[in-house]
């Protein structure tokens, strides 16, 4: 299968003008919504209803395995903003699919196994809504074939994730585990977003079909490729946790073991993987992105690995063990050869299938006993065996011991290794073996542990936790169902290796593959590695307190604290610039930008812009445009020598009035009923915020102070001037407003004013609006805020305003 | 603080206020008005009330309502822009219907409910800055 040439529009092997992608993706989005008002808490089996749109989904995706495999996809396209080059543009190909069947299928069992892990919570129903949400996200990321969406679609993953990690909201660790995750992929994802308009720009087009088609050397090749390449990345590995972005992760484990077990083990992790495998065609020759990959992941496997050792939590073990997969999921990326998309394609797959039930027998676990120290548990195996078959399933699948599927992905992995050596590159080949047998050694070592210790072992290191209520069968289920899928593919290989793993891989390469994947091979080097880091991996099992001792000593890298630190260093500056521009009076406050916008004015009419005034000093003023302005300035001169407030706030209103009657003499009836609306009401909240001041509050300025004000204000005043003398001069661009009078009738409208506001420029209503209601929002926290802390009003506060 | 002959102007006024803000909406496509002034004219006439009535009446009678106006209005109008998509064009893409009622022909398209949302938007936003703000300060005197 190769990428079909694509115009930009919709490129279609077969005629297929469906939109099944799109209906699928709202049945997600509606579902979970529908869900929290049908109040699933209420209900004993919810999950099982809730399940039904996720397996709908896998189901469809199943059917879609045949056709892709044959090199069928299916597009559909949304024009959104052509200007922009953003269009909703859905893409099913082999990645998509293979991403789409984990997103949908784990998502079934997920949504079964939340149904009782909340048991009877009213908070069920919220959590359906967030991961309805998620999962509709995280499938229009790996469908979108326009890079834009895939932006959306990523920032929507980020967002749903931040909600889920802070859904405990009482719990400050959360709030704080959130926030880190939120800004730590947030500050990639923007990141990114610049890479993808670079790489839009070399490509000319922002279809990721269209692009991928082009030759690699249009982007490699590019003056800007660096640049857009470290955009990208930075992108790539906040979301996929590498190192040194790995902390968030494991903060992100505060999220309802559900969501751990499905946004931060088996699916939006991959997010990261999934965007390097998708762009791998295009960029995957350079050697900038070898390096980058392949050393930022063989680091992030190593460290996660030795984290996990230091931990006696069973979440916090499993995120780091989570983190170090995916450290080994991005080093395979680094390479252009097709072994390595194999072992990658087998490894995410692999994982998903165990590093997910895991994930969701600690769920159960902490759910039984209360406790996830895996100091204070024993004998699991024994008391819950249906957990117990899980756990060990998923347990040998991490550790890689045969016939498991992560016993196949870890020779893949071997494999990729040897062939390197044997191609000629010892140096790099001996270097990943060794580090891969070293992480591989660490897996067995965890996995061992926490199977030893939290299921088999009869006696736990501290007091044991008890059993307070054992899960139901059907809890359980979606867990075993999840290993048994997993601990079965390895013997069906025959079956699916040429339609599940070969349709990514073929997309990722870019050209057709054949894959023969098998279990066994003999007695070859590669089986003896993987033997050796078992045998290794037992050794640290049985000195893990030691190597517990040795690894808890050693430096600490906190990504965390570096984080927090700069995060405080940013507040710092807020604080900073806050108490010097704004900690002042409001005076001095409000001068610093009418200075600012007076300055840069005053400059630029100072340059020559007063040479092409059109002043005709024969005209005659007209009686009102001689009135109108005294009646200005007498008002503005009373403001200045107002007494009390009120008269200063009436003697402003006037002013405004004047205004008015100007739009109304130059017949501008739009504006001037807006300002006289504006003018009334904001007399009316001066008066009422007045009211609030304690009438002495309203000293007699000192002399300095009143020469200082007046030199501002003739500065301002000059500003003002000089923009209208240049406003009313020799125009410095083209009008767009005859754009407006001709097209006004077009846009069905007679109102130019308003046919601006709600049809040519929309969009900005659109954000002003926004922001109106953002900003009702915290002004309205605000207020109720200063009403919880009342100002104290002092003695011979008697009348709000004077009479 | 309610005053008498505000009471009793604004029992002639308010509703005044209230059906000018309608005209200005609907007729603001082609003739002076719009969303925006018919969401100010609205919270003029509440503003009356609370100068008349005192601001724990007009809460009594809107309050719960404000807020949640804001949120629909805001809905009203991405779904205004959204109908440009849904009707094979691009975001923001007017959309016009029609409607002929006997020899009166009204012309009613998304733009016009784009600004429907504006004008809820814009009235709940200031009528919820002037509840606020008359609220009387606890502690202050009166």
């Amino acid at each position: 299968m190769k990428p079909p040439t694509s115009g930009g529009g919709v490129t279609c092997e077969l005629p297929y003008n469906g939109s099944m992608l799109t209906n699928l993706l709202a049945l997600l989005a509606v579902s979970g919504p529908i869900l929290w008002l049908l109040r699933p808490h209420r209900w004993r089996h919810a999950g099982w209803l809730a399940a039904v749109a996720p397996a709908a989904v896998t189901a469809w995706l199943l059917g879609q395995l045949g056709p892709v495999s044959q090199g069928i996809t299916l597009n559909e396209h949304y024009s959104w903003s052509q200007a922009l080059g953003l269009a909703l543009d859905l893409r099913l190909d082999g990645l998509g699919l293979f991403f789409g069947l984990i997103i949908a299928g784990m998502g079934t069992a997920i949504a079964v196994y939340a149904g009782y892990y909340f048991e009877k919570a009213s908070t069920l129903g919220r959590f359906y809504a967030l991961l309805f949400l998620f999962m509709a996200s995280m499938l229009g990321l790996v469908w979108a074939d326009n890079l834009l969406a895939l932006f959306v679609f990523w920032e929507g993953t980020s967002i749903t994730s931040y909600l889920l990690i802070s859904f405990k909201l009482t719990d400050s660790n959360a709030l704080e585990g959130a926030r880190r995750a939120l800004v730590v992929t947030g500050i990639g994802a923007l990141a990114m977003l610049g890479g993808f308009v670079l790489l839009g720009q070399m490509a000319g087009t922002y279809s990721i079909s269209g692009l991928l088609a082009l030759p690699p050397n249009t982007f490699t090749g590019h003056a800007l490729f660096v640049p857009m390449l470290g955009l990208v990345l930075l992108g790539a590995f906040t979301k996929s946790a590498q190192f040194p972005f790995h902390f968030w992760l494991p903060g992100a484990m505060a999220a309802p073991t559900p969501a751990s077990a499905y946004l931060h083990s088996a699916t939006m992790v991959k997010a990261g993987v999934y965007l390097l495998a998708r762009l791998h065609p295009a960029l995957a020759e350079s050697p900038l992105w070898f390096w980058a990959l392949f050393s930022v992941g063989g680091i992030t496997m190593l460290l996660g690995a030795v984290i996990a050792l230091r931990h006696y939590d069973l979440k916090a073990i499993l995120a780091y063990a989570t983190v170090s997969q995916l450290g080994v999921l991005v080093m395979l990326l680094a390479f252009d050869v097709k072994l390595a998309t194999v072992a990658a394609v087998v490894g995410i797959l692999a994982h998903a299938l165990y590093k997910g039930p895991l994930f969701m027998v600690a769920g159960i676990v902490d759910h039984a006993t209360g406790t996830r120290d895996i100091r204070k548990l024993a004998g699991l195996a024994r008391s819950l065996p249906l957990v117990g078959a899980a756990a060990i399933l998923a347990a040998i699948s991490m550790a890689g011991l045969i016939p498991t599927f992560g016993f196949l992905a870890k020779e893949l992995l071997l494999e990729n290794f040897f062939a390197l050596i044997e191609s000629g590159q010892t140096q790099l080949g001996w270097a990943g073996l060794a580090a891969t047998v070293i992480a591989g050694a660490l897996f067995v070592a965890y996995s061992l542990i926490i199977l030893w210790e939290a299921f088999l072992r009869r006696k736990p290191a501290l007091k044991a936790a008890k059993i307070e209520h054992a899960p139901s069968a059907l809890f359980v289920l979606p867990v075993l169902a999840l290993t048994l899928v997993g601990a079965a593919i390895p013997f069906f290989l025959t079956a699916i290796e040429n339609t599940l793993f070969a349709v990514p891989v073929a997309a990722i390469t870019a050209a057709p593959a054949e894959l023969h994947l098998a279990l066994w091979h003999g007695w070859t080097p590669i089986f003896l590695t993987s033997l050796l880091a078992i045998a290794l991996g037992a050794l640290i099992f049985t000195q893990r307190e030691r190597v517990r001792k040795l690894f808890a000593s050693g430096i600490q890298v906190s990504g965390a604290r570096a984080f927090d630190g700069l995060v405080d260093g940013l507040y710092a500056l807020a604080g900073w610039s806050t108490r010097t521009l704004q900690g002042s009076s409001f005076p001095t406050q409000i001068s610093i930008p009418l200075l600012a916008a007076a300055g840069v004015v005053i400059y630029a009419v100072s340059l020559n812009l007063v040479a092409d005034l059109r002043i005709d000093w024969n005209a005659v003023p007209t009686f009102y445009e001689v009135v109108l302005p005294t009646l200005a300035i007498v008002a503005t001169l009373a403001i200045a020598r107002a007494q009390s407030r009120l008269s200063a706030i009436i003697s402003l209103g006037l002013v405004g009035v004047v205004v008015l009657l100007i739009y109304v003499f130059f017949s501008a009836p739009d504006l001037a009923l807006t300002q006289f609306l504006v003018e009334v009401l904001t007399l009316v909240l001066l008066v009422l915020v007045f009211y609030r001041i304690p009438h002495h509050a309203y000293p007699k300025q000192p002399k300095h102070r009143s020469m200082k004000y007046l030199l501002i204000s003739l500065a301002v005043g000059v500003w003002g001037f000089g923009m209208a003398l240049v406003a009313a001069g020799e125009p410095l661009f083209p009008l767009i407003s005859d754009f407006f009078s001709l097209n006004a009738t077009a846009a069905h409208g007679g109102n130019i004013v308003n046919v601006i506001l709600v049809d040519f420029r929309g969009f900005d209503t659109l954000g002003e609006i926004t922001v109106m209601v953002v900003a009702a929002l915290g002004g309205y926290a605000l207020l109720r805020a200063s009403r919880m802390r009342p100002i104290k009003a002092e003695e011979d506060f008697e009348e709000p305003y004077d009479a | 603080m309610p005053e008498l002959y505000l009471a009793l102007l604004d029992r002639i006024l308010t509703p005044i206020l209230l059906l000018l803000a309608v005209v200005f909406l609907l007729a603001g496509h082609n003739a002076p008005g719009g969303g925006f002034i018919a969401g100010l004219v609205v919270a003029t006439a509440f503003l009356m009330q609370i100068l008349a009535r005192g601001d724990s009446f007009v809460r009594k009678l809107i309050g719960i309502y404000l807020q949640p106006a804001m949120g629909v209005g805001l809905l009203i109008a991405l779904l205004s822009a959204l109908t440009g998509i849904g009707n094979n064009g691009v975001f923001f893409q007017g959309v016009w219907w029609k409607l002929s009622l006997g020899s009166f022909e009204l012309e009613f398209g998304s733009p016009t409910t784009f600004d429907i949302g504006v004008f809820l938007v814009v009235s709940a936003f200031v009528t919820s800055y002037l509840l606020e703000l008359s609220r009387p300060a606890e502690g202050a005197a009166r």
